[in-house]
């Protein structure tokens, strides 16, 4: 794991010291806003409210409008890891200083996810704004950011393996972005297909009934796994592509 | 402190480098010298762990590269022919950053900065963010980059490439300051680099070894195989005398003035026969005006060198042909 802290250290600053992170933040949470403002304007209009029916419930968890932006934005955090230093040449300096390949991929991996993590904090102000005029329900806040945790990290995992396999920032965008897309279109299969193993896998793989799961307070251990794997897998592959530029 | 062995790169059916084998002990400066395209910076790569070998083996301060890779890693300083930087970072940023990943703890990182600063000439530019910098300075921060963490081994590839004469200046009495200290591998394809910093050379050709030896007996590759002298009067008179003097090749009239070109029949022999054409010219009243050696270039001496040992049964079935 050499190298994993100064590297993930350079990655935070060089995010933050180009327009891209900044832009991609604002663009994200505008959406957020106005997504939290519509599902406000919906829950103040019609009335009746129910236990698991609240604004919070249905900011998490009732509408496609919270993950369907991560598609796009979390390629578009994890294009540059590896193509841009590919192709300017400087991974050439960070794979001749002394770190192992692990430390290189998961240093990179862990800065975007924190990103990720600092693009969502703003969010916490709906509920703080929300709290002074009702009770929020801290456990199902806590659940809810946890699943927004591990779908962004899965996400962001499968965009550092692209970044890796492509030396055109673009491309791996686009890849990374279809993968995701085709992942979210699978969920689709719940409602397609006859009860059975088919439909099982699909809802299992569904970040759409995850995340009304997770804003209900239901933490289903198969969905963790599910992420989970969604995480390591294709870290996996990111640290034994990087080891293979050697043989190239 | 560098060991190679029979080491050898394909890229795909390609083979960049051929069963090379050279060492490089403790102390030493050693110019890698070589044409465009020789497998110089494969070389380098495989050396300085970026690259594997396809066969063969690299050892680095008695760490194999492949099995050990960290500690191999550790004492070298490498500066790739491209200095890739991150050019968002100031340079103090990022030769902290490059500190860092090589192991250099907080508390000395400051200093060791500082030096590598001072030792590159950077001083006055440690503010500037990197993608503002000029060809020369972007090299002298990859230079900073390679002794920041104070390895016992420098790797430099074409560290003067792309500069100006005042910066190649600069560039080979830092690398002869640093010499002091240091094991210095230098790659170049300017033999009279080589000349200037170096104690040793290494010649290598299409991926092979080819010559190998001490900075005079790498002159010798240059030492002049003619003369050109020009004279006042007329010398085609006495073009049959001057050819039967003793170690004398050939006689030509030179191509713009009234001088003529005389090969050696061997190198070592120049001098002599310099001399004795000379004294032979001037006794026959003509004044001699003008003597340069007609040096090869250093293209010529690669081919002569390439032709000799890598393939010498085309270079002969050229000569037939």
């Amino acid at each position: 794991m050499r190298g994993l802290y100064p590297i993930f250290k350079r990655e935070l600053f060089s995010f933050f010291v180009t327009p891209l992170a900044w832009v991609l933040m604002t663009s994200f949470l505008l959406f957020q806003g106005a997504h939290f403002f519509v599902i406000l304007m919906h829950y103040a209009n019609s009335g009746e409210l129910s236990v698991d029916g609240g604004p919070v419930q249905g900011f998490f968890g009732g509408t496609i409008l919270l993950y369907l932006p991560l598609l796009l934005m979390c390629p578009l955090l994890t294009m540059r890891t590896f193509a841009e230093e590919r192709k300017s040449g400087t991974i050439e300096a960070l794979l001749t200083a002394p770190v192992t390949p692990a430390g290189v991929v998961l240093g990179k991996y862990l800065a975007t996810l924190a990103v990720y993590v600092i693009t969502w904090i703003p969010t916490g102000l709906y509920l703080v704004a929300l709290s002074r005029f009702g009770e929020v329900d801290v456990r199902i806040v806590a659940t809810s950011y946890a699943a927004i945790l591990l779908v962004g990290a899965g996400y962001i995992s499968i965009g550092t393996m692209t970044s890796a396999l492509t030396t055109n920032q673009l491309t791996a965008a686009v890849v990374a972005s279809v993968a995701l897309l085709f992942l979210f279109l699978l969920a689709l299969g719940e409602f397609v297909f006859d009860p059975g193993i088919l439909r099982d896998v699909c809802s299992h793989v569904s970040v759409w009934s995850m995340m009304s799961d997770f804003s209900r307070g239901l933490v289903d251990s198969r969905r963790l796994v599910f992420y989970t794997s969604l995480v390591v897998l294709p870290l996996f592959i990111t640290v034994r592509t990087v080891e293979s530029w050697r043989w190239g | 402190m560098i060991e190679v062995t029979k080491l050898s790169k394909f890229y795909g059916d390609f083979q960049a480098v051929r069963e090379l084998s050279f060492g490089v002990a403790k102390g030493e400066v050693v110019g890698f010298l070589g044409p465009n395209g020789a497998g110089k910076s494969t070389t380098l790569r495989i050396i300085a762990g970026f690259l594997g070998a396809t066969s063969g083996d690299v050892r680095v301060a008695g760490h194999s590269v492949v099995d050990e890779p960290l500690l191999a890693r550790e004492s070298i300083g490498y500066m790739p022919e491209t200095s890739p930087l991150y050019t968002e970072m100031r340079v103090v940023e990022y030769l902290s950053f490059r500190a860092e990943l090589k192991g250099v703890g907080r508390g000395a990182r400051k200093a060791s900065v500082a030096r590598a600063l001072r030792d590159a000439g950077l001083e006055d530019r440690e503010r500037s963010v990197i993608a503002q910098l000029s060809k020369g300075y972007r090299q002298r921060v990859g230079l900073a980059d390679a002794l920041v963490a104070n390895p016992p081994l420098l790797l430099l590839d074409e560290p003067t490439a792309g500069l100006d004469p005042n910066q190649i200046r600069e560039v080979r009495a830092l690398i002869q300051r640093l010499s002091a200290d240091h094991t210095i591998l230098v790659s170049t394809h300017i033999l009279s680099e080589v000349e200037a910093m170096c104690t040793r050379g290494l010649v290598i050709a299409q991926g092979k070894l080819v010559a190998e030896g001490t900075i005079d007996e790498l002159r010798d590759l240059r030492r002049s195989r003619a003369v050109r002298i020009r004279v006042r009067g007329d010398v085609k008179n006495q073009l049959g005398k001057v050819r039967r003097i003793e170690g004398v090749a050939g006689v030509e009239p030179g191509d713009r003035d009234r001088g003529i070109v005389i090969t050696f029949s061997s190198p070592e022999e120049g001098d002599r026969v310099t001399e004795a054409v000379v004294a032979a010219l001037v006794a026959q009243g003509l004044g001699v005006l003008e003597v340069a050696p007609v040096v090869p270039s250093l293209e010529q001496v690669f081919s002569d060198l390439t032709s000799k040992s890598v393939e010498p049964d085309a270079s002969r079935a050229e000569a037939n042909a």
